[in-house]
């Protein structure tokens, strides 16, 4: 019988059977639509509190009132000064104050009169994130008023504060807004892909293992079909599942832009249809590589639960290689390229950064992931006749 | 016509694991070599119904797995109508219905899609697997439990979905591993009916083999036995013709003279 009529045969009944496990399903899609819109909005919240705790120019300080000159700096740079809470530390410990903390000696106005240097301390806790970008802040602000001080001295002593300034230091950022954004959206390709890994790995598992645990693998391969017609078929229906999901999640970042908080994320966050499109030239391989790549890790195991513990490994290497892009702090060998599931992330960060996708860096990581599924499905097929009767 | 001539299969067994998993341990273990068919010979007959009889590992579903072609055997021809299966597995498989060990449905299809599905990978049209799936279940009593969902059914009604899926594409050779495993006495006194019918010209005059373990279902039901044990053919012949060779008038009696020795116990 014509091989291609079994292959469209098998991919019809996996699809309706897949499509009628409505609960996985069910669950597998909302968490590709919704993934990013929420992603987006926990992100744009994060970047708005930190803009509104820069707009709200507020220093904590310790013993304020026993250093007027300070205060009278800060006030004249429009800062407001709000007394810190008796229980500072721990509170910066907890995460639950979220503003560094200017710690002002008893004795700091005197010792600043008669010129003793005084200690002023600001407080943060590196676990906590958003104190430490305070504290950076807040140690600028001190340095201007040092320099305010230094200048007021020598200006006394008939000194230019040229000076003091023998050289002019001006700082030029070359990034372009997409790029500075990629380092907030950067993990976005990464939620995409997890996205796909989970969408597949269901139905991968469902049309393996799951046929042996049930025991229908043996009386279906007792049809005179072509083994390689059987799991084609099956690779097409998990291949199509995966991408839906990666249809589905990257469209879901166009109306998850609208929800965006913050201007300035809003404003370095270009992703329109084309970038849409671009994910998707990268993704749709990847899609079917992995679905691939998971029928062959699971059609060795003998229970669904076996094939999950097997396929962890497939699900890790796949989330941990795009994280080599992260620790490598966004320096670029070309053979990242060459590595699946990095190249992918690499890829996706390009678009974001808004960069166009260069054919010949698109070829290596396609072909790559060509090669990957017609190797795992040569595997199914020669391994499916030994399991389905052992 | 199936015709079974000499086969023999051994496995490779590691202590407490399958094949699949030794290849990972850390140390070799010396492969135990597990002969589950030595030397099985048989020969079904249009038109009849030849039992497979013999005791729990004797190597009925091995030798059941070679003639579908999943098991490729060390030594011995299977031929289906003059198909040998080594050579064209899936022409043989092509005139064969069989109803293996394993009848896994798939729990989310109705038992008519379950059915209809088989069809089309044997080549049918839709509108004639659908047809099929009809007469079938007017053959095994399916009715309603045809456009329900395989989920729930229990076992007797599993096994007669499964049956027909054997059967959907009219096979001229019909293979039955246990099948009455599970049904109840009603079921399986409708099922040995089918088989009656199967086997007259009117029916088709399939060439059915039987694999069982059930002394009852053989004498009722089979025109054929073939004694299997320890992997090997150990006596054929009509129920009759066995209790004569082994001068007993009781065939449970005969069958364990034949298939453990005289003594009643494995030699």
């Amino acid at each position: 019988m014509n091989a291609w009529r079994t292959v469209r045969t098998v991919l019809a009944k996996e699809l309706v059977d897949a499509l009628r496990d409505r609960r996985t399903l069910l669950t597998v899609l909302a968490s590709a639509v919704l993934m990013g819109p929420l992603v987006l909005l926990a992100i744009s919240g994060l970047v708005a509190s930190l803009e509104s705790s820069a707009d709200q120019r507020e220093v904590v300080a310790a013993g304020v009132e026993r250093a007027p000159t300070l205060k009278n700096f800060l006030e004249r740079q429009t800062y407001r000064v709000r007394p810190a809470p008796a229980d500072y530390e721990q509170q910066l410990r907890a995460s639950s104050l979220t503003d560094a903390v200017v710690v002002i000696p008893p004795a700091f106005e005197t010792e600043l009169q008669r010129g003793e240097t005084p200690l002023l301390e600001i407080v943060s806790d590196s676990a906590n994130q958003r104190s430490v970008a305070s504290a950076s802040r807040l140690a600028q602000l001190l340095a201007g008023f040092n320099r305010e001080r230094a200048l007021l001295s020598l200006a006394l002593r008939g000194v230019s504060p040229d000076l003091l300034e023998p050289v002019e230091v001006q700082s030029r950022d070359l990034a372009s807004t997409q790029t500075r954004a990629t380092r907030i959206t950067g993990m976005l390709p990464f939620f995409v892909m997890m996205a796909v890994l989970t969408g597949a790995l269901t139905a991968a598992l469902d049309t393996t293992a799951g046929e042996r645990e049930r025991g229908s693998l043996e009386p279906l391969l007792m049809n005179p079909s072509e083994r390689w017609a059987l799991v084609l078929g099956k690779w097409g229906a998990v291949a199509s599942v995966a991408m839906l999901v990666a249809v589905l999640s990257c469209l879901s970042f166009l109306p998850g832009q609208w929800w965006l908080r913050s201007d300035t994320l809003a404003a370095m966050f270009q992703y329109g249809p084309a970038e849409a499109a671009q994910f998707l030239v990268v993704l749709l391989p990847f899609a079917a590589a992995v679905s691939a790549l998971l029928m062959a890790v699971a059609i060795r195991c003998k229970t669904l639960k076996e094939a999950q513990a097997s396929t962890t490994v497939v699900m890790l290497c796949a989330s941990l290689l795009p994280l080599v892009n992260l620790f490598s702090l966004g320096e670029e060998a070309p053979w990242n390229l060459w590595v699946p599931a990095l190249a992918q992330n690499v890829l996706m960060t390009h678009v974001l950064k808004g960069d166009a996708l260069i054919a010949t860096q698109l070829a290596v990581p396609t072909l790559l992931c060509v090669a990957i599924t017609v190797a795992a499905l040569a595997a199914v097929a020669r391994v499916l006749r030994v399991a389905a009767v052992r | 016509m199936i015709r079974i001539d000499a086969l023999s299969k051994s496995f490779h067994a590691s202590g407490g694991h399958d094949g699949q998993r030794a290849r990972f341990s850390w140390r070799r273990r010396t492969p135990q070599i597990v002969r589950a068919v030595q030397s099985v010979s048989l020969e079904a007959a249009d038109g009849r119904i030849t039992g497979l009889l013999g005791p729990n590992g004797a190597g009925k579903t091995t030798t059941l797995r070679m003639l579908a072609g999943l098991i490729t055997p060390d030594e011995g021809r299977l031929q289906v109508d003059g198909i040998d299966v080594t050579v064209a597995p899936r022409a043989a498989l092509a005139r064969m219905g069989m109803l293996s060990d394993a009848r896994g449905l798939y729990p989310r299809l109705s038992a008519r899609e379950n059915i209809v599905y088989y069809g089309q990978l044997h080549g049918m049209s839709r509108e004639a697997a659908h047809a099929r799936a009809r007469t079938l279940s007017q053959m095994l009593d399916l009715g309603a439990l045809l456009d329900r969902r395989t989920d729930g059914f229990s076992q007797g009604e599993r096994m007669k979905v499964a049956l027909a899926r054997a059967l959907v594409h009219d096979p001229a050779n019909i293979i039955l591993d246990e099948p009455t495993n599970g049904l109840d006495v009603i079921a399986t006194r409708a099922l040995r009916e089918s088989l009656r019918w199967l086997r007259t010209a009117e029916g088709g005059a399939k060439c059915i083999i039987l694999s069982t373990h059930i002394m009852q279902e053989v004498e009722r039901l089979c025109d054929h036995v073939v004694v299997v044990a320890r992997g090997r053919t150990v006596a054929s012949g009509s129920v009759a013709h066995l209790l004569a060779q082994t001068g007993q008038d009781d065939f449970e009696d005969a069958f364990v003279q034949l298939a453990y020795g005289p003594s009643g116990t494995l030699p």
